[in-house]
């Protein structure tokens, strides 16, 4: 590691992790969620950063070279679609093969589990993923035990490894060769979201609420250490950092509060508890209108998560969990996308003034940052925050 | 607010669905007008819709409506069929190109037919051309696009722009969680709302 990147970083992972200790860092920490306007960014189409590992990479790169960022969420694509199609993935759609080049990617979701499912996945969800799910959710593991199906099993496993791999020595080049400094290093999800999103899908959990409740709560109480152990491993013994957590059904209004109560919070609250008991935080991305539930999330652990907003009132947020927990967010992605640098600057001015004050405050926009974000307002958040964002 | 009297209108508001099967089978049984019993769903449905606006219901009870009408809509079909139903107008929906998130066009939809409307379904990722034909196919004077994705507003800009060089005499709503009133003049549409209710308010305007 070369001696002033080294230097950048520590300075850099000084700042902000003392944000989430809810101490004043020297100035008030930048994290941009950026995924596919890195992309763009860089030159690349989308369906290159989605299919070719190497350009996904190189984006962040250029992004480090280019900008003055204290903690960065990793390549844009989350995902390979290489990998997704070895397997025949019906979920996932991608640039250059279902959409046009540079199309962002999209889920195509559908109640993947039926609710006859309940029971085999209580009973052993592991096993109901394997044998049912997974043949349900790619067309080339259709025919369990076929030839064709082992051979896209085998694909799959070396794919995900070959992209773990590379993205590991990525993250390593990242440090030392631009001293950037990682925003997260694990991931989990609500239990709720587990059930929500890709087994039973919005329609599907809904009904499930007035038809059969008490197999919705078998099944989150089976997901509680699955989430927990989840977060764990992938983690990877890193304690520093936060662990990721992208929140969904949670939001307002999808449930009534009664549901709230019952369904999204008990087992959610249990997992950050856990997590925080083993020393792990939670980045609480809280995506959507939070501002009803901020009474009860202020229930977790002191410095437990860092609470990101997105659309939830941000006065609220300060109000009730201000002091608490570290914020973060709340730069409308609209206005990233079609507003002037010179309405950023103002925005991200107010936000400090207002919300940064007395530390545990970290600058980022509302929403991850997708291809219709503009350069000149990437660069005014970055400038707005680095010149009034000293303490 | 809709005031309910009828026992099954007030059934389906309180999402009662048992009840609803109940005076359906019933009622059908005692020979009311198949139509009639369709009226009173959709009171019930209408009622549901304002629940939403003013926050007492959420999306779990709308979804869950939803289901409820579908079951009893089964239930009336046979019965409906060679019936000349009564529509208030025509609207063609859709969630333009690039966008392939359906969940609030869906609730839309529903509203919109639970209020009495014919409702065009396009579907998703729907490119210009396929709204300016279907507009044209059903003389709706109503056109109304959804989206979820900041990044495929530019995708709703041009449908609107290609509707107005187009010169149909149809209004055009936009609708979707990121949508505002900057956003409707940068695109020129008519109206926009970020909350799926308001759907019906506006097809009440148009079609008066």
């Amino acid at each position: 590691m070369a001696e002033d990147k080294l230097k950048l970083y520590e300075e850099r992972k000084k700042r902000y992790l003392a944000a989430m200790n809810l101490e004043k860092p020297d100035k008030v920490p930048i994290r941009l969620s950026l995924s596919e306007f890195v992309a763009k960014h860089a030159g690349y189409t989308l369906q290159e950063i989605y299919y070719e590992l190497e350009k996904n990479i190189d984006s962040i790169n250029k992004l480090l070279t280019d900008y003055d960022l204290d903690a960065i969420t990793g390549a844009p694509s989350l995902w390979w679609a290489s990998l997704h199609d070895a397997v025949g993935a019906k979920y996932l759609k991608f640039a250059g093969r279902e959409l046009d080049p540079n199309t962002q990617f999209q889920y195509h979701e559908e109640a993947y589990m039926l609710p006859e499912d309940y029971d085999a996945f209580i009973e052993n969800p592991t096993e109901w993923i394997l044998n049912t799910f997974l043949p349900r959710l790619h067309e080339e593991l259709s025919e369990p035990g076929s030839y064709r199906a082992n051979v896209s099993l085998i694909k799959g496993a070396a794919g995900m490894a070959m992209q773990q791999g590379m993205n590991q020595k990525a993250w390593a080049t990242w440090a030392a060769e631009y001293g950037g400094v990682p925003a997260f290093t694990a991931m989990s999800k609500a239990p709720f979201d587990t059930l929500a999103d890709t087994l039973r899908g919005l329609s599907g959990i809904m009904l499930d609420l007035y038809q059969r409740p008490e197999k919705v709560k078998a099944a989150l109480e089976v997901l509680i250490p699955h989430n927990i152990f989840y977060g764990m491993a992938t983690s990877g013994g890193e304690m520093e950092f936060p662990l990721f957590m992208p929140l969904h059904r949670g939001s307002f209004p999808f449930l009534n509060p009664k549901q709230w109560a019952e369904f999204y919070w008990p087992s959610l609250k249990q997992v950050i508890e856990a997590l925080w008991s083993k020393g792990k935080r939670t980045l609480f991305f809280a995506e959507g209108n939070w501002t009803p539930y901020l009474e009860s999330i202020a229930e977790l652990p002191e410095k437990s998560i860092v609470f990101h907003v997105d659309m939830t009132d941000m006065a609220k947020a300060k109000k009730i969990l201000g002091g608490r927990f570290c914020l973060s967010g709340n730069i409308p992605n609209m206005m990233l996308a079609y507003g002037k640098p010179e309405e950023v600057r103002d925005y991200v001015k107010r936000l400090i003034d207002e919300y940064a004050g007395d530390g545990g405050f970290i600058i980022d926009a509302a929403a991850v940052i997708q291809g219709d974000a503009r350069e000149e307002n990437i660069r005014a958040v970055i400038e707005a925050a680095r010149e009034y964002g000293v303490y | 607010m809709t005031n309910l009297t009828d026992e099954l209108s007030i059934a389906i508001a309180e999402l009662d669905e048992d009840k609803v099967m109940a005076l359906v089978r019933e009622r059908l049984r005692a020979g009311v007008e198949p139509l009639e019993i369709v009226k009173k769903l959709q009171d019930g449905m209408t009622r549901v819709g304002e629940l939403f606006e003013t926050g007492e219901y959420y999306l779990s009870e709308l979804i869950n409506c939803g289901e409820i009408m579908k079951g009893a809509m089964g239930e009336l079909e046979p019965s409906l069929a060679g019936g000349e139903q009564k529509y208030r107008g025509n609207i063609v929906i859709g969630t333009v190109k690039g966008d392939i998130h359906d969940l609030g066009k869906n609730i839309v939809v529903m509203l919109l037919k639970g209020t009495g409307y014919n409702v065009i379904d396009l579907g998703v990722d729907v490119p210009p051309a396929k709204f300016i034909e279907a507009v044209k196919e059903n003389n709706a004077p109503l056109l109304a696009l959804s989206v979820l994705l900041t990044s495929c507003l530019d995708s709703m800009k041009e449908v609107v722009e290609e509707v107005k060089k187009s010169g149909l005499d149809v209004k055009v709503l936009i609708g979707g969680p990121i949508i505002d009133d900057q956003f409707r003049e940068y695109c020129g549409a008519d109206y926009s709302s970020n909350i799926a209710s308001d759907g019906v308010k506006y097809a009440e305007k148009v079609f008066g």
